[in-house]
């Protein structure tokens, strides 16, 4: 009867082990997704140029158009709907939050370093460009790990 | 001297055919979810490689040429290649594949690889959990602005 005891005792801290390090490996898989969706949506939002502008010689980014790609690059990488709530197929659950973004236009002079404390994030940039910081949380599947919670942070610059 | 009965050689059987398969779950399971997660991670990468090599200004597309390659690379990871399924897609409805044809600036280039999940899930039929249908396939996805410049 012992030997029983024992085999249950060992098998729920084997189980354990194994739902904490399969849940690990996910959250590291959902970091990097939420890593390159951020980085397509700031790549595709420094790609929205003002044209009317660009016409007299100005490169600006229209930061309307910036917003509005990086809504439509970040519902199309992590399955969102149009408030950035998950979608049942997503990986992610609770709502995505958009807590920074940051149009580096070609007012100020360049190389510019933007630097934000609050966030803890630094960045130079040789042409205009687009910071972008979002706040993801990870849906555990097993209750072994802490809450994890991300401020995902990625930069773009134009590309021409 | 334990005395065996009828009644206890059936408990004893009952138990271990119970715990015979729960222990083979236990340690064999956890196996299988790794594998699960190396496989996707695997077309997920690919999928990522895929989208940074075709937005790109020299290019624009991912063509036939592109999905070959990318299938022999995930062929040495041990996937089968005739089972990889590659979806190209433009935000605007155009051709994605037609390397003379790029995507121009502005236009999103959509990518999904799926991969059937190959069994992976029969293991946890020993403890009574129903598997996904035959013809569930792993996906992985993602779109980026192609910066291909006329």
């Amino acid at each position: 009867m012992e030997k029983l005891l024992l085999f249950v005792l060992m098998a729920v801290v084997w189980m354990t082990a194994q739902a904490q390090q399969i849940d690990e490996e996910l959250a590291m898989k959902a970091l990097f997704q939420g890593k390159h969706a951020v980085n397509r949506a700031a790549h595709a939002a420094a790609q929205q140029l003002d044209e009317r502008r660009l016409a007299y010689g100005e490169v600006h980014i229209d930061s309307g158009e910036a917003a509005a790609a990086i809504r439509q690059y970040l519902m199309a990488n992590l399955q969102l709907d149009g408030t950035l709530t998950p979608m049942a197929s997503s990986l992610f659950r609770e709502r995505v939050e958009i807590v920074l973004l940051e149009v580096i236009n070609e007012d100020r002079s360049f190389p510019y370093t933007y630097s934000n404390s609050a966030y803890n994030y630094e960045v130079t940039l040789e042409r205009p460009g687009v910071i972008l910081i979002v706040r993801l949380h990870y849906p555990r599947a097993f209750n072994v790990l802490r809450p994890i919670e991300w401020y995902v942070k990625g930069t773009a610059e134009l590309v021409y | 001297m334990k005395q065996w009965t009828r009644g206890s050689v059936v408990r004893s059987i009952l138990v271990f055919v119970l715990f015979a398969g729960m222990l083979c779950w236990m340690m064999f399971s956890p196996i299988y979810k790794h594998v699960l997660i190396v496989r996707h991670a695997a077309i997920q990468q690919e999928v990522d490689y895929l989208l940074e090599v075709g937005a790109n200004g020299d290019h624009g597309y991912i063509d036939a040429a592109m999905v070959a390659q990318s299938r022999q690379r995930l062929a040495v990871l041990g996937l089968r290649q005739d089972a990889l399924r590659y979806e190209v897609s433009a935000t605007d409805g155009s051709i994605a594949t037609n390397a003379a044809v790029p995507l121009v600036r502005g236009t999103g280039l959509a990518l999904t690889i799926s991969y059937p999940y190959d069994g992976l899930f029969a293991i946890d039929r020993l403890i009574g959990l129903a598997s996904p249908p035959e013809d569930a396939r792993m996906r992985a996805f993602g779109l980026k602005m192609s910066e291909y410049v006329p």
